[in-house]
């Protein structure tokens, strides 16, 4: 070892010691950034010099201390785990949002529901049975029924709307992921670069898993890391982002519930048009499930299945009340008249209408059985009663969509308890604890006036050397 | 592992706990001033489908009591006008008795008798064609104005009679049948008193004539009586009504509304566990070593 040696050795601690202490400034600072991962300063002791030669003499300390790199303190796992369950919970979440929107635009129970109104519209045919041929419950029959129309109509244009405004925010979902890949496979490229160059890739790696993050929220999909610190995301198989390339996505189909059935909304690869990506997770999923048409066995994309539900029970409503309304006469003796019409070119709930226009065309009685009778208003008034009570369509209905609110809330809170878990566990494998940094602050303050005083030592050691040596008796 | 515990995740926790909190407190609190259980289909769709049954059994219940109402009128105003008519049927048969007495009475006493007999004849036929908000309570379904045209002909048709509803299955007849009652035509009680007043006027023995004037007396209180138990009938069904409308009421209540007293005490519960999580977290999230290092 030479004279100097020593010099040097303290002088390799005084740099760990320091790297040590920009470590830890590091971690203080970003100890409530968004994603960062707390980091370490690697060191390791640098072994004595082989002895080489025939005098090499004796046994030698080591030669000090090398910073080895920066370690990033994550665990790819956790990071995985957060990103399946970010991705379920995108889904259940968005699911369970439509579906409460949809419910509390049903108003029910309560008085200002469909129920209601087609209660009253009952009771008013009741009245009419007590009053057949008078004007005054006529009207307020005609009155009850517009109302009736009127609510089912806003009701299934409540439905339309939804439909139209989850579209669009569908289309924001798809924008927002197309960004996220983008911004990954340009992280990709800047990464590569650095780890190439032999630099720290630290902040650009945690950078990257938030959007990472944010993308199995958005779509689910796979991250699978390369040899050359790159990761490629898989979304539905296909590759969203590959090394520095991303593959940009886009919402087609129909822009409106009318046209969902020929035309279902889907996400399709921008490259590939015509072909739908089979998501597995995340946000867009489940808006894309939301706003699938109506099918035969009622599981279709619960908007539509809403709207099928409505127009279903306006072609029951005219159809019984037409039924009875047919078999009576109106006081001038006409007979076989329908009380509602449905419009075929439109939707059944849109397209349905109150014919007629005052007590004269009210069919209220039995023909022969005198002017008055009432009897078929009484008949129809039934209607709203019975085993096959026509309510009992609607409240099968309202009950449905509770159910399956129900439902897809309960999954939408169990998949954020995972997401929770998941996020807690990450965060404390990753977060910064400040009482630890403290801790390593002292530390490393320490192992810096540690090594100076060895600098100290060693210099004070060659001063008697060089400078008191050879002068005795002088 | 035990997971390691960090500033962040104990911020995290207590955001979240503070939050669950919170939102427990809202919903209770949401309750509390709402008095509502069942706000929305999804909080508890069992409930739901029972209260939007509940709720259609209590219109329709409603509607029952409305019909009821109204036939109770029709009853009252075919009771009171048959009470009246039995009234003048007895005047009318005092009055035959009286011409009926050949030996004691003048042409003038008989004339005025018949006099009176035309007049009772008129209210009779006034009281036949009493009507309830514009119908005649006497003519079923009819819608002609009166029961009985000047020459005695009914206009109510035959069968067609006046219904309400009182439940589901169940209907009771208002109207009072006219035809019975009074008879029609030639046949009717007009046509028999006028059959009097021209016996008395032109001299003929009017005792025959009394004979039919209790077969005629029999076939009102034979009505009067069917309205008598027709009414019998409204007024258990109003009771019936009354009754089931209150039950409807208290298991809707059940279903929908909240114990406000259990409602207030979980919320002043929910209340003093808020206030400790945010007294706790402010203790715990506060120390760092910072704070005892030089």
């Amino acid at each position: 070892m030479s004279t100097f040696g020593a010099l040097n050795t303290a002088y390799t601690g005084l740099v760990a010691a320091k790297a040590g202490l920009d470590a830890v400034g590091q971690n203080l600072v970003n100890a409530n950034t968004p994603g960062y991962t707390r980091q370490r300063v690697a060191t390791s002791a640098v072994p004595a010099l082989a002895s080489a030669g025939l005098f090499s003499g004796g046994v030698r300390p080591g030669q000090g201390v090398t910073v080895d790199g920066i370690q990033r303190l994550d665990d790819a796992g956790l990071d995985a785990r957060v990103r399946t369950t970010s991705a379920l919970s995108g889904y259940t979440s968005t699911r369970a949002d439509a579906l409460s929107t949809l419910e509390s635009s049903l108003n029910e129970p309560g008085t200002n529901g469909l129920s209601a109104q087609l209660q009253k519209f009952w009771s008013a045919w009741g009245d009419v049975s007590n009053q057949a041929g008078e004007q005054a419950p006529a009207g307020v029959l005609l009155g009850e029924a517009a109302s009736l129309v009127t609510q089912l109509q806003t009701g299934y244009r409540a439905v339309d709307d939804q439909w139209s405004a989850l579209r669009g925010s569908l289309d924001g979902m798809a924008a927002e992921l197309n960004t996220a890949a983008a911004a990954v496979a340009d992280l990709n490229g800047r990464i590569r670069s650095s780890l190439a160059a032999g630099q720290s890739a630290n902040e650009l790696l945690d950078r990257r898993d938030v959007l990472t993050a944010s993308i199995a929220t958005l779509a689910g999909g796979v991250v699978r890391p390369n040899e050359d610190g790159t990761v490629d995301v898989l979304v539905g198989g296909n590759a969203l982002v590959s090394g520095t390339t991303a593959n940009a996505v886009k919402v087609a189909g129909a822009t409106r519930m009318a046209d969902a059935a020929a035309d279902p909304a889907r996400v399709e690869w921008a490259y590939r048009p015509g072909a739908a990506i089979a998501l597995e997770g995340g946000s867009i999923a489940g808006a894309v499930s939301t706003l699938a048409p109506a099918d035969a066995s009622g599981t279709g994309g619960a908007l539509a299945e809403a709207a099928a539900g409505y127009n279903a029970f306006a072609v029951t409503l005219a159809q019984r009340v037409n039924a009875v309304h047919q078999t009576g006469t109106t006081p001038t003796g006409a007979t076989g008249l329908d009380f509602f019409a449905i419009d075929a070119s439109q939707p059944a709930a849109l397209g349905l209408s109150v014919v007629p226009t005052g007590v004269g065309q009210i069919a209220t009685g039995a023909a022969g059985a005198g002017g008055t009778d009432g009897s078929v208003a009484d008949a129809i008034s039934q209607l709203g009663t019975g085993p096959d009570a026509v309510d009992k369509q609607w409240a099968a209905f309202v009950v449905r969509i509770g159910v399956a609110s129900h439902t897809e809330k309960q999954q939408s809170d169990l998949a954020d308890l995972a997401t929770t878990s998941a996020v807690n566990a990450q965060v404390a494998g990753a977060s910064v604890d400040l009482d630890e940094e403290n801790m390593n602050m002292l530390s490393f303050q320490h192992a810096y006036q540690g090594a100076a005083r060895v600098m100290t030592a060693v210099d004070e050691a060659l001063d008697v050397l060089i400078n008191h040596t050879g002068i005795v008796g002088r | 592992m035990i997971s390691r515990v960090t500033n962040a995740t104990q911020t995290l926790n207590a955001q979240r706990n503070l939050q669950l909190s919170l939102q427990r407190q809202a919903e209770l609190y949401d309750q509390a001033s709402s008095r509502r259980l069942l706000t929305k289909p999804s909080d508890d769709p069992t409930a739901t489908a029972s209260a939007l049954g509940v709720r259609s059994d209590q219109a329709t219940t409603a509607q029952y009591q409305r019909n009821v109402s109204n036939g109770d009128a029709w009853l009252t105003t075919a009771d009171s006008a048959l009470t009246s008519v039995e009234t003048l049927m007895h005047r009318v048969r005092d009055l035959t008795v009286q011409g009926a007495n050949d030996g004691a009475m003048s042409p003038e006493a008989k004339a005025s008798i018949a006099t009176e007999l035309d007049g009772l004849k008129k209210s009779l036929l006034s009281l036949a064609n009493t009507t309830y908000l514009g119908r005649t309570v006497f003519a079923g379904n009819s819608d002609a104005g009166v029961a009985f045209q000047p020459d005695y002909s009914f206009t109510g048709a035959p069968g067609s009679t006046v219904e309400r509803r009182i439940g589901p299955d169940t209907t009771v007849r208002v109207d009072a049948d006219g035809a019975a009652a009074f008879g029609t035509g030639a046949s009717s009680v007009f046509a028999l008193i006028d059959g009097t007043v021209s016996d008395l006027r032109g001299g003929v023995n009017v005792t025959p004539r009394l004979a039919q004037i209790d077969d005629r007396m029999k076939a009102i209180v034979g009505e009067h009586a069917e309205v008598g138990g027709r009414q019998t009938r409204i007024d258990k069904a109003t009771d019936a009504l009354a009754v089931g409308a209150n039950a409807l009421e208290a298991q809707r209540s059940s279903l929908e509304d909240v114990d406000l007293s259990k409602v207030i005490l979980d919320l002043k519960t929910q209340d003093v566990n808020y206030q400790t999580a945010i007294a706790v977290t402010a203790r715990v999230l506060q120390p760092t070593l910072m704070d005892f290092l030089r």
